[in-house]
């Protein structure tokens, strides 16, 4: 009896995406080159640090299980940051300003999803295009400088507390928590899986199967957009640039954390476990006193690894 | 009487661009029979199917359910109207449930909270439905995680859950094993027992007498006959199939003697798969290698031709040990015709010549520059000599039917001048015609001296066509046959283990 018991956690820990491996070896790691990394101080600003990431590849997730991948986000964040900025400045309701940023991210989204869905043109194009369209976009609008000193409303998206807990860590909790419901009991969470999995099924099924491949992209950037006032409430600025390279981790969490590009298959929690192993890579080395540059670099050889890893385990 | 048919079709004609595919097709689909559809690949079959169920739209007649005009534009429109298909291709989602895949496109709403689908109703319906059907499977478990059997169950199962008058299906025995095929034979009659009328497509001709009631026979995409099963026989359908007599079926002219050993095996192992095997095959014949799906037969001949590799043992083919790779068994003279032609016999997007042309382009080019002039000759020797059906050397593989596909994968181990022939189920999916044409090529390969091994699940296949037969069961080899001592019972008897 125990014996299967044994087994059974054997085989779940031998199934684990490479992520979780990653995750525990580079703590080990880093909890005996620096004396900083294990220390709750240092944990909590990880997770403070980790919250946009999360926002992002959660949506990241639910694009490339549909067999989609959107490079944009990063600078679709970096826009609507800066729209959020601008408003901010004209003095308008913080509460429209918002709506205004995360409508962005949804309408870059929408042109994605169009693209994609209804003219048939590969997702890794269309979105490296729009990559370019709200890069630029975001230069001419702030002419290239930041704009800082957005004031307490804004810096409550860093500050603030609800419960007791940092309101970056509620506003991840409710997205993962939001996102999980969408994607495991819903109809769009279903078709989610059919997209990625077996769109003919679906469509011989009687489903808008564009309708609800555009939709997948419109939900990923919102995300963009809510993750833009997390963004910009850690920085209390915009920074037009500021989002370039987060398409880059989102995408390394979500396929560290186990979903595949193929076949619909993958899991919400695994992107969480992804985002973690990024994120302590990036702390660590930061600590270590890496460059920002030979950082990227590490992530990128962390996920060959883990992939590669999983490969050879015929996962 | 009129009130008896659930399904009428009058008069279809589609027009394909350069292709009529179908021409004024009518008949029709009592309420609880089996109507078999059959035909040789590209006899409209399948067009037929999809104006049904709302994937292609006809240009003239129409279609009558329940006695009233049905317009079907989309697949929605199909449902709607009580037509489920079961395709060949699967049209489940690997990482969804069981119940998820049953409820596609149609999940029942959370009677609590709006926007969620209720995951406990889907999961008992499911199970509820499974279960009327006889079969075990749990409605949680991701389809990914079934079986090839257990997903064609979960097609059938998703078919009568949107109550459908009209099941049609196509081809779906084709990867199943006997006793699969027994469950699957029970659930559709359970389901014509309900009054649903299912119209049947296959080209295993012996399952029209073993579920049919009635058989309709389309060729070249006119209708040909329409005939009650118990009046029919064998000869009968084949010939409107074909549109002439086939005599001999199986041709074989065996020769009393016999060449060099082409192939000799000797205790070869692998961990798992296989287990001291010893064969030989020698040039001149016809080699069979009998056996349950799963027994390792496909697992073999991949081992001999060097795509898998092996423990110990020994390989040596025209006297030469091999150490296994593909390439060296290339080299040498062998030709591997896998069972799934499609994916690991040729490049269906490139066009004939190039895959005739392809495993043979050292040999005729060696100075690496491909002329297309001596390449077009070769090829078009292949066409006239192999009579393959294409119009141009240029057309696309994927264009072409089953039978010729295989003509051309046969055509591409002749151009690297193969003298001993795997074959991994030469003419599953095939139609008639065209299999009695890939038979009489076997026969004329090894009257000039090759060596073929054959992989067959189809017990009248080995038995005509082999001058020997290994049985396999379980990764080892347990008898070899004589052509004197092969009866279907024989096969049987070995391939399931029963030594006595």
């Amino acid at each position: 009896m125990s014996d299967n018991v044994w087994r059974a956690w054997a085989r779940r820990a031998t199934m684990a995406p490479g992520a979780v491996y990653a995750l525990i070896l580079l703590s080990l790691i880093f909890s005996l080159f620096t004396a900083q990394f294990l220390t709750l101080p240092n944990l909590a600003n990880v997770g403070m640090q980790a919250a946009v990431l999360v926002i992002v590849a959660l949506g990241m997730t639910l694009i490339i299980l549909s067999e989609g991948i959107d490079l944009s986000l990063g600078p679709v964040l970096g826009l609507a940051g800066v729209i959020l900025a601008l408003c901010v400045k004209q003095q308008m309701p913080l509460a429209l300003a918002i709506l205004l940023a995360i409508l962005v991210g949804a309408a870059f989204g929408a042109l994605n999803g169009v693209l994609v869905a209804h003219l048939g043109l590969p997702p890794f194009v269309v979105t490296l295009g729009t990559f370019g369209m709200a890069q630029g976009l975001a230069l001419v609008l702030t002419e290239g400088a930041s704009i800082p000193g957005l004031g307490p409303g804004i810096q409550y998206f860093n500050d603030g507390l609800i419960a007791g807990l940092p309101v970056p860590i509620v506003m991840t909790a409710i997205t993962f928590l939001v996102i999980y419901v969408i994607l495991y009991h819903t109809k769009f969470g279903t078709y989610v899986f059919a997209l990625g999995g077996n769109q003919e099924a679906l469509g011989l099924a009687g489903v808008p199967v564009r309708l609800y491949k555009t939709g997948v992209y419109v939900l990923g950037g919102a995300l963009a957009g809510v993750g833009a006032l997390v963004m910009t409430g850690r920085m209390n600025a915009a920074h037009p640039t500021v989002g370039v390279g987060l398409e880059f981790d989102a995408i390394a969490s979500v396929l560290l954390g186990g979903t595949s590009f193929e076949r619909g298959k993958g899991w919400l929690a695994g992107t969480l476990i992804g985002v973690a192993a990024v994120s302590v890579l990036r702390n660590g080395l930061n600590l270590i006193g890496l460059s920002t540059s030979w950082q990227v670099s590490m992530v990128g050889t962390v996920i060959i690894l883990a992939i590669v890893v999983d490969a050879l385990r015929g996962i | 009487m009129g009130d008896d048919f659930v399904l009428q079709f009058e008069g279809i004609s589609k027009q394909f661009p350069g292709v009529k595919a179908l021409e004024d097709v009518s008949f029709d689909l009592r309420r609880g029979e089996v109507h078999m559809l059959v035909g040789e690949n590209g006899a409209g079959k399948s067009t037929l199917i999809k104006i049904l169920a709302g994937a292609h739209r006809h240009d003239a007649g129409r279609i009558v359910i329940n006695g009233q005009p049905a317009e079907i534009q989309n697949p929605a429109q199909a449902l709607a109207r009580g037509v489920s298909v079961i395709y060949q291709e699967f049209n489940l989602v690997p990482f969804l449930s069981v119940a998820q895949n049953i409820f596609l496109g149609r999940e029942p709403r959370h009677p609590k909270i709006p926007g969620l689908i209720d995951h406990a109703r889907m999961n008992a319906e499911s199970r509820a439905l499974l279960e009327s059907l006889g079969v075990d499977i749990d409605p949680r478990t991701m389809v990914h995680y079934l079986g090839v059997a257990q997903q064609q169950m979960v097609e059938v199962v998703k078919a009568l859950s949107v109550n459908a008058q009209i099941v049609v299906m196509d081809e779906p025995t084709s990867a199943l094993t006997t006793r699969e095929i027994e469950q699957l034979f029970a659930a559709i009659r359970r389901l014509t027992a309900r009054g649903v009328g299912v119209i049947y497509i296959s080209h295993r001709l012996e399952e029209v007498f073993q579920i049919g009631d009635r058989v309709t026979v389309l060729r070249d995409g006119k209708w040909i006959a329409s005939m009650n099963v118990r009046d029919a026989t064998m000869d009968v359908i084949i010939q409107a199939m074909v549109g002439r007599t086939i005599d001999r079926l199986f041709h074989r002219d065996f020769m009393t003697d016999k060449g060099q050993v082409a192939l000799a095996v000797r205790n070869l192992h692998r961990h798992g798969v296989l287990q001291d095997i010893n064969m030989t095959v020698r040039c001149g014949e016809i080699v069979g290698l009998a056996g349950l799906v799963g027994a390792g037969r496909t697992e073999l001949a991949r081992v001999i031709f060097g795509a898998d590799p092996y423990d110990a043992g020994e390989v040596t083919i025209f006297g030469r040990t091999l150490r296994g790779s593909p390439v060296e068994c290339v080299a040498i003279g062998v030709g591997f015709l896998p069972e799934d032609r499609k994916r690991e016999g040729l490049a269906l997007i490139l066009p004939l010549r190039e895959n005739v042309v392809m495993a043979s382009l050292r040999r005729l080019f060696p100075s690496g520059i491909i002329r297309r002039a001596k390449e077009r000759g070769v090829v078009s020797d292949f066409v006239k000599s192999l009579d393959i059906a294409t119009p141009s050397i240029n057309r696309m593989t994927k264009f072409l039917s089953g039978g010729t596909q295989q003509k051309v994968v046969l055509a591409k181990w002749l151009c690297t001048q193969s003298r001993f022939l795997i074959f991994d189920e030469p003419t599953r999916g095939i139609d008639v015609g065209a299999k009695a044409e890939i038979h009489q090529l076997m026969n004329e390969l090894v009257k000039q001296g090759a060596a073929i091994l054959m992989i067959s699940s189809e017990l009248p296949e080995a038995l005509n066509m082999s001058d020997r037969i290994y049985v396999m069961h379980k990764g080892r080899i347990t008898k070899e046959l004589s052509r004197e001592e092969a009866t279907q019972e024989a096969i049987l008897r070995h391939a399931m283990g029963v030594t006595i």
